[in-house]
């Protein structure tokens, strides 16, 4: 057992998770909470890479990461706050419908 | 090009129907319907006139082949709209030009007050200019066009009357029964095409005389078979009687100048093809021979006025064949050309009649003693029947003659057929005459309605008359109007035209057919006169049924027509409304399970969507990985 | 972790993974969206100790600030804003053992960070200098860190409310 097994382990097992959840929850907010499992787990997979091989790219890649995940995450609450202000429930049953 | 000192009339003989068709449909239809005749019969005047002109061209000598325009070329073949004005194409329009005018004429008295005159009208015309475009067609595909124009528009007329049921099927068996024929001259035209690459009538003569004969007897027996249809001739001829359903001017105008003619016509437009094969001649004439004595017979017995002539028209037209079938094509083209005149007039008298009594068509029984109150119709049957009979000098006597001059050189069992037809045509057409007009029977009802017809009825038919009386001497003009006309023919040809002159007086033959003729009037002035009550008391056994079905010919026919409508139950019924209907509505059922199944898919579902995506990205990883 | 074994830090490793699997599976699992974002958050601090394990302090420093402190408020405020349904809004019923269970490990982190602390930011052996970071940031990732940047910008845009709206 090795911190390696273990990381690939638990990256592995909470993406799954996070993936899970956006496919088979039908509210948005959750499925977008998935969303940060996932990256999250991708996160700590490329920080122990980046131990492991040395390498300062894969740690900027993860402070971008970051960066972005937050910014997807201000930008998804607030439309989904949108919605729920126009009255639509934020709930892929009832989005069905794209309108152009 | 088309000379042009014929060019006007040619021009005038489509040109002047047509318009008149199309100003009597889109104008007079709708502002004034009685005036529809009007256009009309100023455009048979023309076309008599223009015709009567081509008459006189041919008759100097010349004559023309000329396409006219193409029509739905394909590649390098196509069908080319011509003209061909030659000797039988002369002849037979003039007299069609003539005898059809004078029936529009007579139409227009007849007609009068009919709710659907100008219909009647129009599709008259049309009847007339289907028969112009096949007697001067020069392609065989063209003439198969106007061929089919004219068993339409007779479907048209035999069913003018379409609110009467027996109307209606008689229109239908004559469609059905002509379509049976046309079957026969598409074939026909189909061989030509795969054989000569090429359907018209000059070109495949130039073929059958290089000798490239095979397949020709496909070919001659399809014409045969459709000329048998429509010039109703045994095995087809059995529509022919009841098209009498129509109005009377379109049974004169079918039996004498349009549709019958247009088989022999055929015949003899295709006589080097027709006599190119072994023994078909032969056959044709048989079939004409026995045709004629059997339908001669069953007029003899029948009592509608119409149906008599119906059948004496099968009759004559079974003369006709024969004359055709011992090779004298001259021959049968004058008998049409008599016999035009003198069917048109007895026709038009019969309608006369029927038209007194307000019917379509008149019994024997509702007549009788007719020739006081209508002594003009009466002069004018007797001035055509005696043509018929073939009484010296009428119209009648040249034709049947030389018929039976040219079976009695062919001799045979021929000859003595065609003098028992020359005695059962003098029978039958005197004894309607007898029956109708003199002495009234006690089983007749005697109508107080009777009365002569009005002029506009009663003058065409005079003149009918009149000109079946003198036709006769026409003999000389008509064979030189055939002889002279048949251009580019390669001289000397062995195939060409067939026989067209007509024979010179025999008097053993002229004794015998005369007496025949008599022998028939006499027998019918003892059946009738004599013995006025014999025409009814004979019937009743099983003569008259034997009769009455054909000699048998409409039992067989009926179990063809019950193998038809069974075959077409099957078709129409089990195969198209089961099977392929039920295949068919069951489609879109089915499509619409499957849509529903695929649509279930793409419901715009997001969560379905990521399913698929994270499927894919799977999919993809798995590939990269490996 | 010079102080601290490596058997000691893979088995820490073990328990924090473990625990951020169990907090990932209810929040698959719970219907309440307030359950799953306090779930998401025990995670993302599981995350964030995973990353100090890693030997990486100023990642687990900046996901713990922005996550813990940004994102999580973010997600709470939007939750209680928007909410489920509002059948769904009043079952707030989070397992109690599990509330324990977070409470207990959050306890025992800080303890732990407590006492090995200061330790912990220096001791563990890291060949990655936070300058080299810096450098690989703004010169060979300048263009994508300055995109990243700007779509930050343009995100905090999305949350001010257009006329219509309000």
């Amino acid at each position: 057992m090795n911190l390696t097994v273990a990381v690939w382990a638990t990256t592995g097992a909470v993406f799954s998770i996070g993936l899970a959840i956006v496919v088979v929850r039908r509210q948005l907010l959750a499925m977008l909470l998935g969303l940060e499992l996932m990256l999250a787990a991708v996160n700590v997979s490329l920080v122990h890479h980046a131990e492991l091989y040395r390498d300062e790219q894969a740690l900027a890649v993860v402070v971008l990461v970051i960066a972005v995940a937050a910014a997807e995450a201000v930008v998804g609450l607030s439309l989904i706050l949108r919605l729920r202000r126009a009255g639509v429930a934020a709930d892929t049953a009832q989005l069905r419908e794209l309108r152009g | 090009m088309i000379p042009p000192e014929v060019l006007l009339p040619v021009r005038i003989l489509f040109g002047a129907p047509v318009a008149a068709i199309l100003f009597g449909f889109f104008v007079m239809r709708r502002v004034k319907p009685e005036w529809t005749h009007l256009p009309i019969l100023a455009s048979c005047a023309a076309v008599t006139a223009s015709s009567m002109m081509l008459a006189a061209y041919v008759y100097a000598g010349k004559g023309f082949d000329q396409p006219v325009m193409h029509w739905s070329v394909s590649g390098d073949w196509g069908v080319s709209f011509g003209l061909r004005i030659d000797g039988p194409c002369a002849a037979v329009l003039a007299m069609v030009a003539f005898v059809g005018s004078l029936i529009h004429v007579y139409a227009a008295g007849y007609m009068k007050g009919d709710p659907g005159f100008s219909r009647f009208f129009l599709v008259f015309h049309l009847f007339f200019l289907a028969m112009i475009g096949l007697l001067t067609a020069n392609d065989y595909v063209q003439m198969y066009l106007f061929w089919e124009l004219v068993g339409v528009a007779s479907y048209l007329l035999i069913g003018f009357w379409y609110h009467k049921e027996t109307a209606r099927a008689a229109a239908l068996k004559a469609f059905l029964t002509n379509r049976i024929g046309d079957l026969g001259f598409l074939l026909a035209v189909l061989v030509m095409i795969s054989v000569f690459k090429t359907t018209r009538l000059q070109l495949v003569y130039f073929h059958i005389a290089a000798g490239r004969l095979e397949l020709v007897s496909l070919i001659a027996l399809g014409l045969t078979w459709a000329a048998c249809a429509k010039s109703a001739q045994w095995p087809l001829y059995f529509w022919l009687p009841d098209a009498m359903e129509g109005p009377t001017p379109t049974s004169a105008l079918m039996h004498a100048a349009t549709m019958v003619t247009a088989g022999v016509f055929l015949l003899v437009r295709s006589w080097p093809v027709i006599e190119a094969v072994e023994g078909l001649p032969h056959l044709i004439a048989w079939i004409g021979a026995l045709t004629a004595l059997g339908s001669g017979v069953i007029a003899c017995a029948k009592k509608d006025l119409k149906r008599i002539l119906a059948y004496s028209t099968v009759s004559h037209l079974g003369l006709m064949m024969l004359a055709l079938g011992v090779g004298k094509v001259g021959v049968a083209v004058f008998h049409l050309v008599v016999h035009g005149f003198f069917k048109a007039a007895l026709f038009l008298c019969a309608g006369n009649i029927a038209h007194a009594l307000h019917q379509s068509t008149a019994n024997v029984d509702e007549v009788g003693g007719l020739s006081r109150s209508m002594p003009m119709t009466h002069a004018s049957f007797l001035l055509a029947a005696c043509s018929l009979a073939g009484f010296y000098p009428l119209g009648g006597f040249f034709s049947k003659d030389a018929i039976l001059d040219a079976a009695w050189h062919h001799g045979g069992a021929l000859s003595a057929l065609s003098l028992l037809i020359a005695a059962v045509s003098g029978f039958y057409i005197f004894r309607m005459l007898f029956l109708t007009f003199f002495g009234a029977r006690p089983e007749q009802s005697r109508d107080a309605r009777f009365h002569e017809a009005e002029p506009l009825l009663s003058v065409p038919v005079l003149c009918l008359a009149l000109g079946s009386a003198l036709v006769g001497f026409a003999g000389g003009p008509v064979t030189r109007i055939l002889a002279s006309g048949w251009v580019m023919v390669p001289p000397g040809s062995p195939v060409m035209p067939g026989d067209i002159n007509l024979p010179h007086m025999n008097m053993v033959v002229a004794l015998l057919g005369t007496a025949m003729a008599c022998v028939g009037a006499a027998g019918a002035y003892c059946a009738t006169m004599v013995f006025p009550g014999w025409d009814w008391r004979w019937r009743g056994g099983r003569v008259e049924a034997l009769i009455e079905s054909d000699f048998g010919w409409k039992i067989v026919v009926g179990w063809f027509a019950a193998a038809a409508r069974s075959s077409a139950h099957v078709i129409g019924v089990l195969f198209d409304h089961k099977l392929w209907d039920g295949f068919l509505e069951s489609l879109p059922r089915a499509l619409g399970t499957g849509a529903d199944a695929i649509a279930r898919a793409a419901q715009g579902r997001l969560n379905d969507y990521l399913w698929w995506m994270a499927a894919g990205t799977a999919l993809l990883l798995g590939r990269v990985l490996r | 972790m010079g102080n601290m074994p490596p058997e000691m830090i893979v088995w820490t490793a073990v328990i924090v993974g473990v625990l951020a699997v169990a907090f990932a599976g209810v929040m698959l699992l719970h219907r309440s969206l307030y359950v799953c974002s306090v779930c998401l958050l025990a995670v993302l601090l599981q995350t964030g100790v995973l990353f100090l394990l890693c030997g990486s302090p100023l990642v687990a420093f900046l996901h713990i600030m922005i996550y813990a402190g940004a994102v999580m408020v973010l997600v709470v405020v939007a939750v209680m804003a928007a909410g489920s349904d509002g059948g769904r809004f009043s079952d707030f019923s989070f397992p109690r053992p599990l509330a324990w269970l977070g409470l207990l490990v959050a306890l025992m982190e800080l303890a732990f960070a407590l006492s090995k602390g200061p330790l912990l930011t220096t001791a563990v052996p890291s060949g990655l200098e936070p300058a080299n970071l810096g450098a690989v940031l703004f010169k060979q990732y300048a263009l994508a860190t300055e995109a990243v940047t700007l779509l930050m910008f343009l995100a905090a845009l999305a949350v001010v409310p257009d006329k219509e709206a309000a």
